[in-house]
This record gives structure tokens, sequence and C-alpha cells, in this order.
């Protein structure tokens, strides 16, 4: 960005483009003016701006783009800045006229910095390269230099590997990968962008960190894209007297307290959710069904801390830390070697909701996740409903014939679905239970798998528009508050929930745990961007960019009525185990969807371009 | 009068499990925490017998009071 006043004339801001042909190798540098605060703010907030400019009919077409992008405080050195977003139309998501969902997917670890210092705000990778490249962006004498490398060298490893490979040639960069998964795009719409951490670097042990929703991994995949190098120097901001108020702040804040260390006082990361859940018995398990028993708290962190080595770590510099990497102890009781990052979402997807209750076989299903470069949302959830399926037909079962529990048949079917040899699995859980016919219980909207939430217990599920509990924050709403009237949900919906995807533009960390309107952040962008922005302009800018995403999904064909539900086993038989209100009915779900389109739909008027112009 | 209080994950951890407690007939729940000696802050949900209550209630004898920390995600 290179002017630092705003108010009402976005066009002040300027951002830094590059367009990549991968068909060419060409490349294209543009300054471009911010049309409206949602560019100025970033992330997804402008990549969709970019998307909902072509029709685009199916995922895997030259046309889609991928666009690298971050926001406005990313490389900035206020607390978590450093996310970097990778955007398109998903292999995924996909609505039921066929046509593809805009996504975005983020993620954390130092890639982000490095991108911003390279001098770039934003690259579009356009058409598909004939050959396996990697694209170097780097800073050059006369500002962001961008080439595209061959990458035969690259096919076939890990994310991780990957990086490292990488890394021995650009010790100074960091890295976004593929894994095999992203590679076998044919077979794997799943695919994550993996992306380095200075840990895993210095330490050569896979502590990458994962943009992983709606398949952006397979999208690389598709155009031949196997990673994308960012080298430049380190470019840390002065710390100045404000900034450094503003991060005490954001640590001292209830908000991100609660994924602080647990041996600081803090809630110790989104682990710490899976013991308040079991409180309600609302807890995933064997496929989101939990029994109202305790075999989930096998994987409390007390009962992991027995056998494994708990170290909480950080991305750069950040001092939330929340992340948890267990490590295998040696038999003098020192640390060994890395089991597995353990939060909360791989944690249950990959444990009591596929029936393993063993943290160490829980670890191992996590890694190989991760090693093949999947969502372990998307994988999880997809594998539960196989297991599910395959209890309910013994005598006719998917694949291997996995059942819950079956821990050695399901690190089958992980490998299967990440190198491409189970298609059924790794194209998602929406397209298999099509194919089965027995939809009531697979776990997705709109394509795309559910978190480690019950749908029983968030209809906001329905107006997610990437991912369950990434852009629309109410699947916690009722086990913390217990609110379950249609005022409550049409008023959180539409209100704070969807402010959530406002962390998606700014370049921040939802963990930092505030809402967006918030003085911390206000004071952020001010401090460390250089723009003054009103509290209100900035949830106005991340409201106009909900219901852009929003209408674009319309725009997609997605029904407002047979696409914006829940599995329909959450009401056509509710789960009695459940000790939270059960208030989720088909009549609730019509006049919910019918409160909140009346709402939404005046206020979506005109913020998608009129195609053809 | 006496009520149950349980605690859970991060306020387990600085406190106890579980724990019968005294309190005074009007004492509101806020100040049931205050006495416990945990931030209110920390707390993110209340149960009285299982359902959600309000930092301003009262409770009655032989009650359970559930203390959860604040939770979050994403
Ligand atoms: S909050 Fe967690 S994921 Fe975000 S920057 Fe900090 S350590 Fe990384």
């Amino acid at each position: 960005m290179s002017e630092k006043t705003i108010s009402n004339n976005p066009a002040s801001v300027i951002y830094q483009r590059c367009t990549v042909d991968l068909a060419t190798g060409t490349t294209t540098f543009a300054q471009v003016p911010c049309k409206n605060l949602e560019d100025v703010l970033g992330g997804f907030g402008r990549s969709f701006q970019i998307l909902a400019e072509r029709d685009i009919a199916e995922a895997y077409c030259p046309e889609n783009p991928v666009i690298l992008n971050t926001g406005l405080l990313t490389g900035t050195s206020i607390m978590t800045g450093m996310r970097s977003y990778f955007s398109g139309y998903s292999p995924l998501k996909q609505s039921g006229t066929g046509r593809p969902g805009a996504m975005w997917s983020t993620g954390s670890g130092n890639f982000g910095n490095k991108f911003k210092w390279t001098g770039l705000d934003e690259v579009i990778f356009e058409n598909r390269s004939e050959r396996p490249v990697y694209a170097l962006l780097k800073e050059g004498a006369n500002g962001p230099e961008v080439e595209l490398k061959p990458a035969d060298h690259l096919v076939g490893l890990t994310g991780h590997a990957k990086i490292m490979a990488l890394y021995q040639e650009y010790p100074e960069a960091h890295f976004a990968a593929i894994g095999p998964a992203g590679e076998n795009w044919q077979n794997n719409y799943m695919g994550a962008v993996v992306m380095s951490t200075d840990n895993e670097l210095k330490s050569g042990e896979p502590k990458s960190r994962f943009a992983g929703r709606g398949g952006m991994g397979s999208l690389m995949g598709y155009k031949n894209l196997l990673a994308v190098v960012a080298l430049s120097s380190d470019k840390l901001q002065k710390i100045t007297p404000e900034i450094r108020d503003v991060n005490r702040d954001i640590l001292k804040s209830g908000g991100s307290a609660r994924f602080q260390p647990a041996s600081q006082g803090g809630g110790g990361g989104t682990w710490a959710n899976i013991e308040v859940l079991q409180v309600f018995h609302a807890v995933p398990l064997n496929n989101f069904r939990p029994k109202g028993n305790d075999d989930v708290e096998r994987l409390f962190r007390d009962e992991v801390e027995k056998e494994f080595d708990i170290a909480t770590e950080a991305c750069h510099r950040c001092g939330i830390r929340c992340h948890n990497n267990l490590f295998y102890k040696n038999e003098d009781g020192s640390r060994g070697k890395l089991a597995a990052k353990f939060d909360f979402e791989p944690l249950i997807l990959f444990g009591s909701n596929l029936g393993v209750h063993e943290p160490a076989k829980v670890c191992d299903l996590i890694h190989r996740c991760d090693l093949l470069g999947m969502d372990a949302i998307s994988l999880g959830t997809t594998i539960s409903y196989v297991l599910d399926y395959n209890e309910r037909h013994p005598d006719k079962p998917l694949f291997n014939g996995a059942t819950f529990g079956d821990y050695d048949k399901i690190a089958e079917l992980i490998e299967g679905a990440g190198r491409g040899t189970l298609p059924g699995i790794a194209r998602g859980v929406k397209r298999l239970s099509e194919e089965t016919g027995e939809t009531a219980y697979a776990m997705h909207v709109k394509g795309l798998e559910l978190p480690a939430y019950l749908p029983d217990t968030n209809p906001g599920y329905m107006f997610a528009i990437a991912g369950g509990h990434m852009s629309m924050g109410t699947h916690m709403m009722l086990a913390k508050e217990g609110k379950h009237s249609l005022e409550e949900w049409t008023q959180a919906i539409t209100t704070g929930g969807l402010l959530q995807v406002g962390y998606d533009m700014i370049g921040l960390c939802k963990f930092v745990g505030v809402g967006i309107g918030h003085d911390i952040i206000v004071r952020a962008l001010k401090e460390a961007a250089g723009l003054e922005i009103a509290s209100e302009d900035i949830v106005a800018a991340v409201r106009r960019a909900y219901l852009r995403g929003l209408a674009l999904e319309l725009r997609q064909g997605f029904h407002e009525e047979k696409e914006y539900t829940l599995p329909s086993q959450v009401m056509n038989d509710p789960n009695p185990k459940v000790t939270l209100p059960k208030f989720i009915t088909n009549e609730f779900l019509g006049e919910l969807r019918q409160r909140v389109w009346g709402i939404f739909k005046p206020e979506m008027k005109g913020l998608l371009p009129v195609q053809g112009e | 009068m006496q009520i149950k209080v349980k605690l859970y994950a991060s306020l387990r951890r600085q406190k106890f499990d579980e724990a019968d407690w005294e309190i005074t007939p009007d004492q509101k729940i806020a100040s049931i925490v205050e006495q416990l000696g945990l931030a209110r802050q920390d707390v993110g949900t209340v149960l009285v017998n299982g359902l959600h209550a309000g930092w301003d209630e009262t409770v009655a004898d032989g009650d359970v009071v559930s203390l959860l920390p604040r939770m979050g995600g994403g």
C-alpha cells in the first residue's frame, strides 16, 4: 500500500498486483487503486470482488484464478498479523446446479509476512501450466519480481518435504506448497495449501500451518502450481509505544486469553473446547452422534499429557502461542520426535468422531492427513460418514469396510484419499452421499464438510459462506449462552455472527478474539497501517463483503431454501443424548431462513457487478 | 446455605474439580464467582442445575453451579 490516508477516498490507497499467466509464464504488474473499503482491508474482501467479475461454471477451468493476497495488517508488528489468503472458485463447494462456489482459505506462519515484504499485495495466477512449476516471488532492485521455475523435483513430495526442499535453495524465504492430495486434483477436491513456519524450517519437523478449506490446494494442483516461494529480507515494523499497547491489549483481552498456553493460565487453545462441550455431551462422536458417554474424555488434555510431552508454540513473534504440538516421550522422559499438532478440529474429527480414542492413534491419523496436504475437516468428516454408512450396511460396506474405531482401515482410507486412489472419499461427503442415496447423515452444508461442532447446535451453518465456523461465528452460541429462540438466532446471524469474516480481510487471526469493530482493531489499523477508519466503517465494509459472498452463492445457483439447510438427521431424528435445548425443526429453519433473507436480501442489491459489463 | 460448585477445563486447573460451597441466601452468581477467587472475564458460561444462568441470578440451597471457561474457535 502506498498512500496513508483514506477517509472517503479509498482510491487514495494503492495496492500492488502481479498477474501471472501460468500458460505463458508472463507476468504483469499493476498499481491498483482501491474501489472501496473492502479493497482497502484486503483478504477475501478484495479477492471476492475479482471473482465476482468472472462467470465460472466449473472449478477446474483456466479462467478460474487462484488469488493470493494479504490483509491490511499482514506484515505489520500487530500481533498475529501474518495471514495470507488463497481464493478461487472451489472444486468442493458446489451448488445443486453444478456451479462452484467462491471460497477463500487462510493460514498463518511466516509466509504471509515474507510475501508482503516482497512488495506485493496480490498475485493472481491465471490459466494453467503445462509442466509442474513453482512461483518465486521476490523483492528486486526496482520493486517486486515474479518468476516461474520448473518444479519436477518436487512432484510427489509431501507438503512439508516440498517446503524443506525449497528451503535448501532459498534459506531466507518462506513457502506455501501443496501435498500429494493437491497434485491428485482430479481425484481429490480437498487439497490444502501447506504453509511454512519458523519452527518448521529450524527444526525440520512438519510444523506447518494450513489454508485448508475449500480445496484451494487442489485448484493449485490443477494449475500445476506446486508451490509459492516468498523471498524477501525481513522488514519488521518498528514497535512504537502505540503498537506495543495494542499488542498488550490483545494479549490481555479475555478473547485471546482462552487460546494462550494453559501453563500460563490461558485456556490452552481450542483444545479446551472439548472439555466444555462434553458438559453437554455435545462433542462429535461417531459421525456427529454423541452417545452421552465419557469416551471423549480420554482426549482431555490431562489424559494426553500422561503419554505425550505437550509444547505450546507460536507463529513468528506471536504471544498468543496457540499451537499445541505433541511430542513422543523418550524412555528417559526427554522429548522425542513430533507426533502431531493437536487442536480441537483434528483432535475430534480424527479422534472421537471416528470412534478412535487413543491419543497416539489420533496423532498418527492427523499426521497422515497433514503430510498428504488435505483439509482435516473435509477429510475427517467424509470418513466419519463412510464409517457410519458401513455400520448401517455391514452386508454391503463402502471401500475397505472400515467402521468406527477401526484405526488401521481408517489410516488406509486417509492414504488412499491423499494419493488419489479413493476419489469417492476425496471428492467430499456431498458427492459421496448423493451416490449412496443416503444424505441424511452426510455432514455438510453447501458441499463443505462441517467442522467439529454439532449441527444440532448451530443453525448458523446455513449462512456460513466459506466453511461452517470460519465464516459465521455462531458455532458456540448455544453452548455458551443457551439461546435458542428465532429472534436470538436471527439477530446472531445477521449481526455479530457474520462479522467473524472481518478477520479474513485485515490479516489478523480470529484468535485475537474481539469483535471486528473493537477499539483494539481501530487502533491497530491506525498505528500499524496509518489509516484512520472509524469502527462503524469497518463493520459496514465487513458486512458488505460478507453479503457480496452470499450474493455470489445465489448467483452460482445455490438454492435459497433447499441448500440453506442442515443435514436432515438433525431435524428428523434429534439426538436425545445432547443435553442442550433441541430446537431445530424444519419449521424453525424455514422461519429462520425467511427472516434472515428478509434482512439480507435488500442489502445484497447492487453488490455484484452486472456481468458482461 | 450450601451449594455444589463444579469447575471445568482451565478453571478446574486453577482451583478444584468440584466442591461444596457455603453461600448466603441472596448471594448472586457474580458474587459467588468472586468469592471463589475466579476472574469474571475467565468465566464464559454459568449453569445452574444444567441450565444457563446469568450473573445476577441467585441460587437455592443444594443447587449445582457449574462454571465453564470462555470458549472459542476458528
Ligand atoms: S494466534 Fe496462533 S495461529 Fe495465530 S499467529 Fe498466533 S500462534 Fe499463529
